[in-house]
């Protein structure tokens, strides 16, 4: 990497890592003229987009995967095989448009999940009502 | 770390992931998005999964300087030689929807070591490689692979000397690939079996080096699952 290529980056990564704390500044809907151009690059990058970004070592660990993860995973594959979405769309709503909260929060598979419930929403296959019903009838059986 | 994540003894309280999966897979099949059969199907289709293909094609391709040569050069083909058909795999017989069929096998030198990963994901190629370890899918390892690979592998217990090369593949939605790592000595005469048996899911993924008498990953601490999906 060329050496101002490399700047560029750093810096990129260095306004990324202040974006969420400057919920705390006055910058909520700035007027155009208080966004300069690096930090427009900064709020559109997507939160999957970590590739080069710093972090710090941790400890290497395997996983036992649980039934729901597994049972995830297959419902999303089957979802596609069946038509309901294929695997970019798929992609786009779970690592880019659950934003960076959820993205960074939640379990790998709990952005899985959240997605395959909102794309039979989205689409209209069911509505809200009959997925909180659901949800609510499913929780009873472990009452 | 591990403790902090525990779920709190005593209570035995259903997880709201458990409930939504739970939910969501029901909904679907109650308004005839799929059947339960074919959840069935899936579930069954990723038993037979796992590193094996993709260490026999290794095998293969040490042993026979042809098939190397096809490797390398058509991953999708050579996969067919170790019984993974990536064009019409069971069971959509139209490959699965989230792997696509480009298949690249990297090829190591003494002086060129490959590493795979997926920054933007965690793409990885399941039909012939099984499902990826937790690691791979960790931002962490996604970050700093690509920025800092002596290190990331050097973590892994791989200390390359400064003149071998690092050559970080990145996956993306399209294109998969496994490492294809040198033949180590102490092999010669080996059966195809024999030399399968170590090249191990993580030579496969470039973190780690066939060696004699290594016949599984480097141990680590393994997390355990609150209730786990037994393969």
């Amino acid at each position: 990497m060329s050496s101002s290529v490399r700047y560029k980056v750093m810096k990129h990564l260095e306004i990324v890592k202040q974006l969420q704390p400057s919920l705390h500044y006055e910058t909520h809907a700035p007027a155009p003229d208080q966004i300069d151009n690096e930090h427009y690059r900064a709020y559109t990058r997507m939160s999957h987009d970590v590739g080069g970004e710093p972090d710090v070592p941790i400890t290497w660990e395997e996983k036992e995967e649980e039934v729901w993860e597994h049972n995830t995973f297959v419902t999303c594959e089957v979802l596609a095989w069946r038509g309901v979405w294929n695997a970019e769309e798929r992609r786009r709503r779970q690592n880019v448009d659950v934003g960076q909260t959820q993205y960074l929060g939640l379990p790998y598979y709990g952005r899985w999940l959240l997605t395959a419930a909102r794309i039979l929403v989205d689409k209209q296959y069911i509505t809200v009502t009959e997925l909180s019903d659901k949800i609510d009838e499913v929780r009873k059986r472990y009452e | 770390m591990a403790e902090k994540h525990k779920p709190a003894p005593m209570v035995e309280e259903v997880s709201e992931f458990e409930v939504l999966e739970i939910a969501v897979r029901e909904l679907a099949i109650e308004k005839g998005l799929f059947t339960a059969e074919d959840h069935q199907r899936w579930t069954e289709y990723m038993h037979t999964l796992g590193p094996l293909p993709a260490a026999r094609l290794v095998a293969k391709a040490w042993l026979d300087p042809e098939f190397k040569k096809l490797a390398v050069e058509d991953g999708v083909k050579a996969s067919l030689e170790v019984g993974i058909d990536w064009v019409n795999s069971m069971p959509t017989q139209f490959g699965t929807p989230s792997d696509y069929c480009n298949l690249r096998v990297l090829e190591d030198t003494p002086k060129l070591k490959h590493v795979v990963v997926c920054t933007l994901c965690s793409c990885y190629p399941r039909p012939i490689l099984g499902q990826s370890p937790e690691w791979y899918r960790t931002p962490n390892y996604r970050r700093r692979l690509v920025r800092w690979p002596r290190q990331v592998l050097a973590e892994f217990g791989l200390q390359l000397p400064d003149d071998v090369e690092v050559r970080v593949e990145d996956s993306n939605q399209k294109s998969r690939f496994i490492v294809l790592p040198v033949r180590p000595e102490g092999t010669e005469g080996w059966s195809e079996d024999q030399l399968a048996e170590i090249v191990t899911r993580d030579c496969l993924i470039g973190v780690a080096m066939p060696k004699p008498g290594q016949t599984a990953n480097d141990p680590r601490p393994v997390r355990p699952a609150v209730n786990p999906y037994h393969h």
